[in-house]
């Protein structure tokens, strides 16, 4: 279990991140949600401490992230983290090089899952197909965790599609997922837990089976409720 | 310990293809300098032999004889030792921000690996000296390349031909990149890769606290200098003639050991808590 415990974060003069707190379970799909700059992409840097927090704790399975973590974590960013003069095939061979959790036949499954090339260059990649190499990277590793930033941000329909299909695919099955999006329709069915972000608070924590079942909401009529009032 | 060696293998294939430009720029210069250089010289002697029509002994006595030393002096020699020491000071700040600027951000990558992070630091740091260890020894290898050349092309008569040692020890210049004791090589390369340290740790301090960071980076090189040069202080203004030669070169060599541990402990500290993509 991912545990977020009471975190703060600040900039500067500005505190973007005033005291979250939340789980994310193995098994689960959990959701951050909120409007731009309310500190999603700080708390995914911050649970892989890519960021250093000013006060909280994050634990990973009741452990503080060390670099043994990165063999059990993974974190999906919104930008390429590869050199754009890699080709695909180098960008593989270097995450061989260095996880000892790298699966390599795994890779080459979702390699022809989203039909990409291996001996095509990053850089000439269009933004969806980017956007896949950054997933293969991430999804090919043998870890418990995945965090994705913004997986679905600026590509075309078919990608978002296609990189939907991943979530109900055994790529993810029995891992614990964090993703942020503003894309909510694309996975409001696929995802377990929502947290819902505003001015670097919690306003709200929820299972979406429960919502479903027991007031008969979706995702984004809660959204509407929480934020609009 | 393996993946601080791939660290490095990658580090050096990154800029693997700039650095076979510089080593191709150093051999082409430095031979062309050598026959241009040795060409004038013909041209000067054959001037005053055949057109002012002196004897071989009044020209030499006007022109004098050419000796590998007079191609050193060109910029044809030294243009690229230049342009080689100038890449490399600007890889050392090159080798940390690529990482976080332009379409790439493979530091998050580098962050994430599973090692500890100072690895990344000390790889980049073996890069460097790696670099400047392999440039140095094909200058090295160069200098009878151009002494070979000046001998095919000037008689024997009009030059005078000296050992290597002898080249290295006649330009100052020189003697700092190929230092004539095992002993002057150690402080030379040392003090070098002190710099190095100093300069990535600025560096991190500047990508953990940005603007702050630049002050901060600024303070710690004065502060490490100031521990480097504080045994000579000591000698020339507070115990004057004080220290013997030898308890001198000891202080420092402490002072150097204290600033390079300084250097790796706070980059180590950094790297883990305060760095920031």
């Amino acid at each position: 279990m991912i545990e977020v415990k009471d975190v703060k974060k600040r900039f500067g003069r500005k505190e973007v991140l005033k005291g979250v707190s939340f789980t994310a379970e193995k098994g689960e799909i959990t959701c951050l949600i909120g409007i731009n700059g309310v500190g999603k992409t700080t708390i995914m840097n911050a649970i892989v401490a890519l960021t250093p927090i000013n006060s909280g704790q994050i634990l990973i399975d009741g452990e503080e992230l060390h670099k043994g973590s990165y063999e059990k974590i993974t974190f999906i960013p919104d930008a390429i983290t590869m050199l754009p003069q890699m080709r695909i095939i180098d960008a593989m061979q270097f995450m061989d090089d260095f996880y000892d959790c790298w699966n390599e036949k795994r890779a080459e499954e979702i390699l022809s899952f989203f039909k990409l090339d291996k001996q095509e260059r990053i850089a000439n990649l269009s933004k969806g197909n980017t956007a896949k190499v950054n997933l293969l990277l991430g999804l090919a590793m043998d870890v418990d965790y995945i965090l994705m930033d913004e997986p679905f941000s600026g590509i075309d329909i078919f990608s978002r599609e296609q990189i939907a299909e991943v979530f109900t695919s055994h790529l993810i099955e029995d891992r614990g997922v964090i993703i942020t999006t503003h894309e909510i329709n694309d996975i409001e069915h696929l995802i377990d837990k929502v947290v819902l972000l505003n001015e670097g608070y919690v306003l709200k924590e929820f299972s979406t089976e429960e919502i479903r079942e027991n007031e008969g909401k979706s995702v984004i009529d809660v959204m509407r409720e929480v934020y609009q009032s | 310990m393996n993946r601080y060696i791939k660290l490095v293998n990658f580090e050096f294939n990154r800029f693997l293809k700039i650095y076979l430009v510089l080593i191709g720029i150093t051999i082409a210069s430095q031979i062309l300098g050598a026959i241009i250089r040795s060409n004038q010289y013909l041209n000067d002697m054959n001037d005053l032999l055949y057109e002012q029509l002196m004897t071989r002994e009044a020209a030499l006595e006007q022109l004098g004889k050419i000796s590998f030393y007079h191609i050193t002096q060109t910029v044809w020699f030294m243009g690229p030792i230049a342009i080689c020491i100038v890449t490399l000071l600007i890889y050392m700040f090159f080798i940390w921000y690529r990482d976080w600027f332009g379409k790439n951000t493979f530091i998050y990558r580098l962050l994430m690996l599973p090692t500890a992070r100072i690895n990344v630091y000390f790889a980049k740091a073996t890069t460097i000296l790696l670099m400047v260890f392999g440039l140095v020894a094909i200058q090295l290898l160069m200098l009878p390349v151009g002494r070979r050349v000046l001998q095919w092309m000037i008689p024997v008569d009009f030059r005078v031909d000296q050992t290597i040692r002898e080249i290295l020890t006649s330009f100052d210049y020189l003697m700092i990149l190929f230092p004539s004791t095992f002993y002057e090589f150690v402080i030379h390369y040392a003090i070098g890769f002190a710099v190095v340290l100093v300069v990535f740790t600025a560096i991190l301090f500047e990508r953990s606290f940005r603007w702050k960071g630049i002050v901060f980076g600024l303070i710690f090189g004065a502060f490490a200098v100031t521990i480097f040069i504080f045994p000579v202080i000591v000698q020339a203004f507070i115990l004057p003639e004080f220290f013997y030669p030898i308890e001198l070169f000891a202080l420092e060599c402490i002072a150097g050991l204290v600033v390079v541990s300084l250097s790796i402990w706070t980059s180590n500290y950094l790297l883990k808590k305060k760095i920031r993509v």
